[in-house]
């Protein structure tokens, strides 16, 4: 067993310490970086809590496919492609950009 | 920087043989190009410009400074807001690269400062109104100019060559985006009929537009431009992902889309602009995830391209619901 506290532990408090105490005592021309920080730090947490990503399809397929029109409306595996990348997309942004999902 | 060469060559640009350079420092930003604040004396006088110049790593879709500078003079002589271009020097030995010289302005381009600091732009809707106006004097540049020649020829059809575009982007790239696919498969299927071609800017959007109390400032970022359908640069422009989270606010998250096309004043086929705004959704898309693959690949170790990269799925997110509903 790891020594606690564990990644998601630290991480963590480490973005308090840069948004609680950096922040405010950095110039006015370094916050942005100090932001850049917290958010990378928030998303890397995300990240590691997300559930593994596997992707049930081959994407690189399902993309050329798409190009060629084989799943256009009115073909028979339109709804079906249409709810996969739905699903494919709302995984990615859960950790990305989570707000977006409204 | 070679602070002496650029004195000397300068010195020689201005006719001015004791032209002094009294502060030289980089301007933060521009992950493209290069911006410098040169504050000269010339003849006695202080003058306050830009110097602009490439990155170390060029993006190879953008213009060079040599054109860059003529889009800028052409702007200008068409009654563009636009810094005035004052000096280039094609000659790579003086700093390394070509860079050239403009006038400096001052005010506001930080988009999050844009939209919602209402003390600039002399009003919100007055704002987007001059914008429509400024995006308008860009669109009176027609082709064929014998300066803009290095432009080449317009697109047969500026939306279907966008379409093939992003997608030779997407091949380059080699990371398979079927999202992407699907939107820009839903464009092929409902591409607009080509109408004459425009100067397109580009890049017109909030964060690339410097405003100051009065009002507009200066359109900058002129590297994209190009000969296209006027509906792009307005799709773009009022695009979800340019309001900078003021959703609210269609004409680049500073006022009311109305507003915009009224001071655009141009004849404008409004059922063609949900196609150009999922178009701009898409590739936004696309450059964020090659600004994330600079930073992976090691060409350009960045925190700032590494978070862009995870703008992709959020826009990909909106690039479903709009392709839905084109």
């Amino acid at each position: 067993m790891q020594e606690k506290p564990d990644a998601a532990d630290l991480l963590a408090t480490a973005r308090e310490v840069v948004l609680a105490e950096l922040l405010p005592a950095l110039p006015p021309e370094k916050a942005v970086a100090a932001r850049m920080v917290a958010a990378a730090i928030a998303l890397a947490l995300r990240q590691s809590a997300a559930p593994p990503m596997t992707d049930a399809r081959d994407l690189a397929m399902l993309a050329g496919e798409i190009r060629t029109g084989l799943h256009d409306p009115g073909t028979e595996s339109h709804a079906e492609v249409a709810g996969f990348l739905r699903d494919h997309a709302r995984a990615r942004a859960a950790v990305s950009a989570p707000k977006a999902l409204g | 920087m070679d602070e002496a060469a650029l004195r000397f060559w300068l010195a020689q640009a201005s006719g001015d043989a004791g032209l002094r350079i009294t502060a030289l420092t980089r301007l933060s930003g521009g992950a493209i190009q290069q911006n410098w604040a040169l504050d000269v004396e010339v003849l006695g006088t202080p003058q306050r410009w830009v110097l602009r110049t490439d990155a170390p790593a060029v993006l190879a879709v953008s213009h060079t400074r040599p054109q860059e500078f003529a889009l800028l003079r052409a702007a200008r002589e068409a009654g563009v807001t636009v810094p005035e271009p004052l000096y280039l020097c094609e000659d790579a030995a003086v700093l390394g690269r070509p860079f050239f010289v403009m006038a400096r302005i001052e005010g506001i381009a930080a988009p999050h400062r844009v939209v919602k600091d209402a003390t600039l732009g002399g009003g919100r809707e007055a704002c987007v109104a001059a914008l429509g106006r400024e995006l308008a004097r860009i669109h009176a540049i027609r082709p064929p100019r014998a300066d803009l020649a290095f432009l080449g020829d317009p697109p047969a059809d500026a939306a279907l060559a966008a379409i093939a575009s992003l997608r030779g982007r997407l091949d380059a790239a080699g990371t398979p985006r079927p999202v992407l696919e699907w939107g820009l498969r839903a464009l092929e299927r409902k591409a607009p009929a080509p109408v004459p071609p425009v100067l397109c800017h580009n890049d017109f959007r909030t964060g690339n537009i410097m405003l100051n109390a009065q009002g507009v400032a200066a359109v900058l970022d002129w590297e994209f431009a190009g000969w296209g359908d006027p509906h792009a640069d307005l799709g773009w422009f009022c695009a979800k992902c340019w309001r900078f989270g003021q959703v609210a606010q269609e004409a680049g998250g500073i006022g009311s889309r109305a507003a915009f096309l009224a001071g655009y004043g141009l004849p404008v086929d409004s059922a063609r602009l949900p196609w150009w705004e999922l178009l701009a959704t898409i590739r936004w898309a696309v450059i964020a995830a090659d600004q994330a693959a600079r930073h992976l690949s090691g060409q350009e170790r960045s925190l700032e391209l590494a978070l862009t990269g995870h703008m992709v799925p959020e826009l990909e997110w909106d690039v479903l619901a709009m392709a839905e509903a084109l």
